[in-house]
């Protein structure tokens, strides 16, 4: 009985977009706009050397040189880019030394999401139970992180980006933008420019980082943008889990999200890396206000045997554009995908991966599933390609789709480049709406049509959410319930 | 736009251009090559579907040139002034190049009256020209027909550009079997514009050994309304050989079947191309759609691209794609050898029954026959120039 208690209780718990409520905290911004004194401003601000001030500015004169991509079966109103506020803080005199010292107001928030920040708070917890390493980021600038000396005590090193810039200067100059580089594409470009902070992470060779670690990005203030940039290093046979989640408060405005993601594996590494992402996807009714996600991310297997696996659950944000990469270089690495990508209301995704195999028996594995309902798009857009060096390279993909409701919209545009006679490659896709002889099952048997909808898509999208560590795959699988919510009837 | 304006203005289609990414003309094609020549010497051969249909239109250097058929009731052939082209320059460029300077002022008509085969010989006869040519295809109410088209390089380097536009009413039925044979250095592009009607019955094989660059498009616009359309293929690619299969399936009402089925091999440095896009308008409920596109590489220099899409914008369907690539199986070569057949004739068998499903998938039984010896004088020519 205990499954069926949960399900009642999951969608007893359905609810609106709940963490778009708006925190009142004393914001410190930059001016509105974007120019090479912005650029200036906040580097400066963040107290950076002058080789991280011409990394950002070379970033930011080619990003004047770029066009913003078109291809994507997204569509939003053009984006003036002086319109946002690149630099958004919380006001602190000087930087927390400690939780006490953190607004009571943020830590409000971060309560409020449901997110252990106090370390105390965590260890008085049920002896065994899962700890988390957390890094919050507020806007644009990171809070605090705990755990950092239990994780030191390892050897690993996971603080935020701008504190890594200042105390770890060898190893940032050494991997930033070695996988994602500043000129990659329009979005990433303008974070190589812009980033204001992110997570670092070191897993030295050998180690298994003793705990998860996670981040918490949330935007707060009107009319900005979150620009975060994430570097994760898992040196020879280091191995970590690292878990992102994101929210964002309810505005009538788009708010623009351009996030970088690298990650570098060396030999016998093993990255696992999930997903939630929850911002706020606009008005269900109208389509009205929600974050505009274009986010860069890709993991480099440049070591033999390493492994990367990439999870998602992508439920919020009005427009998705996002697609993370494994470049598949070291010989026997392999990467995985696997993707829920609910859209809902007006929601627009387009998302799924690129699997690039340069190495000899690399492999990779590919499981998206897209899920579209209101007057939502949904589209899997993937590339699986074998270098003629890729001997024995293996992919298999599945993209299965659901669509609830005559309005939405599911596409599937795979993209397979062969270019050797040893490897195999295995594509599979369906579409197909939700089954009314199992919606009436279960309305048969008690449940309302709500309760049978979330059953059944949880159902369908069990493949991926079995891949998520345990505590995010309850909070997905209630996302997922959420974002359905009035979509059928 | 004319293809000169094209190259001058770098408007063929290249690499930029999302559907021609693995096709790209531009790089191809620098200057224009002269107008190909009247010529007449070509109605002395025979094509492959000789003794398959009594009626037969020959469009040689893109000049109709000679309908020897008897003007029986069942087909007819006549010529028409040609309308003004209703293709867009972005999507269908070399369609809109055809459409505007085809050689022939005026277009070409094939019409089916009663149930019947016709031959239709595209034939690119001298080196290093260039012609355009522009064919009407009509299929009356009711009618049940067979369509044996053959693009046949006599010449080489040449560049040939077709458009065909095909037109089945309430109905109808056609079954257009394509063989493409040109030569090793030659630039061709073929492209179908199909409109089939409620309850009319499309069903499509092409067979291609490639060339330089060659590219046979399809595009369908399905109305539901319990129409039927199969679009099939096999491309058998050797030498550095190019063929690209695109097709296009557009449902826009309810109650529409498509099946697809394209299987190919490439050997060599040869490079197989597949494009299958699938569109389901908002409305087209109940519409069941399945594509598959297979093949085997053979070589380490070969390559294969393959993008199947589905875009659906209607919740009550069912659609499915699958894609495979890899090589032959070596438990079965090796089982085929130890039988005592010799290695090279071993994969020429399996990759024979391979891509035997689309043969048997055809329906005129002379064209089934012509199809399989193709297959299998491809294999040979493929599996001896193919070493490696």
């Amino acid at each position: 009985m205990a499954a069926v208690k949960e399900t009642i209780d999951t969608v007893a718990a359905l609810e609106k977009y709940e963490h778009g409520f708006t925190t009142d905290i004393d914001q410190e911004f930059a001016p509105k706009g974007l120019s090479e004194d912005i650029v200036r401003f906040i580097s400066a601000k963040k107290d950076e050397p002058e080789w991280m001030l011409e990394w950002r500015l070379e970033a930011y004169r080619r990003w004047l040189e770029l066009e913003e991509p078109d291809w994507a079966k997204v569509s939003y109103p053009k984006i003036d880019y002086q319109d946002t506020y690149y630099y958004a803080a919380p006001k602190t005199k000087e930087g927390p030394k400690s939780l006490d010292e953190v607004d009571p107001e943020l830590l409000a928030v971060y309560e409020k999401l449901g997110i252990p920040l106090k370390e105390q708070a965590v260890l008085a917890g049920v002896e065994g139970a899962p700890r988390y390493a957390v890094d919050a980021v507020f806007d644009s600038v990171s809070v605090v992180t705990t755990f950092k000396k239990e994780l030191a005590q390892a050897g690993v090193i996971f603080c935020s980006m701008s504190e890594a810039i200042r105390e770890h200067p060898k190893l940032v100059r050494q991997y930033l933008g070695s996988v994602v580089p500043t000129s990659d594409n329009y979005f990433a470009c303008l974070n190589s420019a812009v980033f204001s902070d992110g997570s670092f992470v070191y897993v030295p060779p050998g180690v298994r980082c003793p705990m998860e670690l996670s981040t918490y990005f949330r935007i707060n203030a009107k009319d900005s943008g979150q620009f975060e940039r994430t570097l994760i290093i898992a040196d020879k046979g280091a191995y970590v889990s690292y878990l992102e989640g994101c929210t964002a408060p309810m505005r009538d405005e788009n708010q623009l999200h351009a996030a970088v993601v690298e990650l570098v594996l060396l030999d016998d590494a093993e990255i696992k890396y999930s997903t939630v992402q929850n911002w706020y996807p606009g008005d269900p009714e109208t389509g009205k206000g929600g974050i505009y996600n274009f986010v860069t991310k890709r993991a480099d297997c440049r070591g033999d045997r390493s492994k990367v696996s990439w999870t998602q659950v992508e439920t919020g944000s009005a427009i998705t554009w996002k697609y993370p990469s494994c470049v598949l270089r070291g010989e026997g690495s392999s990467g995985e995908f696997y993707s829920i990508a609910v859209t809902n209301g007006h929601q627009q995704a387009d998302t799924g991966t690129k699997m690039i195999h340069l190495g000899a028996n690399t492999k990779s594995r590919i499981v998206a599933k897209g899920i579209s309902a209101g007057k939502s798009t949904s589209t899997y857009r993937g590339l699986v390609s074998a270098h003629p060096k890729a001997k024995g390279a293996r992919n298999f993909t599945q993209c299965d789709s659901l669509l609830i409701g005559k309005t939405c919209a599911a596409h599937t545009v795979p993209y397979i480049e062969a270019r050797n006679g040893q490897s195999v490659f295995e594509h599979e896709a369906t579409t197909t709406r939700l089954s009314d002889d199992q919606l009436f099952y279960c309305q048969q048997r008690g449940l309302s049509q709500e309760e049978a909808v979330a059953l059944l898509v949880n159902g369908f999208v069990r493949d991926v959410l079995q891949q998520l560590p345990m505590e995010f795959a309850v909070e997905a699988q209630k996302l997922v319930a959420i974002s359905l919510e009035g979509s059928v009837g | 736009m004319s293809l000169s304006t094209a190259i001058e203005n770098s408007d063929l289609p290249s690499r930029r251009h999302e559907d021609w990414r693995w096709t790209d003309l531009r790089g191809l094609i620098r200057t224009v090559p002269p107008v190909s020549p009247v010529f007449f010497d070509v109605i002395k051969s025979s094509g492959p579907f000789e003794g398959q249909a009594n009626a037969e239109l020959i469009i040689a250097n893109g000049r109709q040139n000679w309908w020897p058929g008897k003007d029986a009731e069942t087909v007819e052939f006549f010529e028409h002034d040609a309308p003004d082209n209703p293709y867009d320059r972005a999507s269908l460029p070399m369609a809109a190049i055809a459409a505007d300077h085809a050689i022939e002022p005026r277009a070409s008509i094939i019409q089916f009256n009663g149930d019947d085969a016709a031959s239709v010989r595209f034939v690119s006869a001298t080196d290093g020209t260039s012609h355009h040519a522009r064919l009407g295809v009509v299929v009356k109410a009711g009618v049940s027909a067979v369509l044996l088209e053959s693009h046949e390089g006599r010449g080489d380097r040449y560049l040939a550009n077709t458009l065909i536009e095909i037109f089945l009413e309430e109905g109808a039925k056609l079954e257009r079997i394509v063989l493409a044979d040109d030569a090793a250095e030659a630039v061709a592009v073929t492209t179908a514009i199909v409109k089939v009607a409620a309850g009319a019955t499309f069903n499509q094989t092409v067979l291609t050994g490639g060339a330089r660059r060659q590219r046979i498009e399809t595009h369908v616009a399905h109305p539901g309304a319990h129409a039927q359309v199969r679009l099939d293929g096999i491309y058998l690619l050797n030498a550095q050989r190019h063929a690209d299969q695109t097709t296009v399936v557009t449902h826009g009402g309810v109650d529409g079947v498509t099946t697809q089925l394209t299987k190919g091999m490439v050997a060599d440095q040869a490079r197989g191309v597949f494009q299958g896009r699938i569109i389901v308008a908002e409305g087209a409920d109940q519409t069941d759609a399945r594509m598959g596109h297979h093949a085997l590489i053979l070589s380490d220099r070969a390559e294969i691209d393959a993008k199947p899409e589905l875009l659906i914008f209607a919740d009550d369907v069912s659609c499915a794609h699958g894609n495979t690539i890899g090589a032959l199986d070596e438990e079965a070569v090796f089982y085929a050898r130890q039988r005592g057949i010799p290695e090279l004739e071993a994969r020429a068998m399996l990759t024979q029954a391979f891509v035997g499903e689309v043969v048997e998938r055809i329906e005129h039984d002379g064209a089934r026959e012509i199809a399989a010896a193709w297959v299998a004088k491809q294999l040979g020519r493929s599996e001896e120039g193919g070493a490696e």
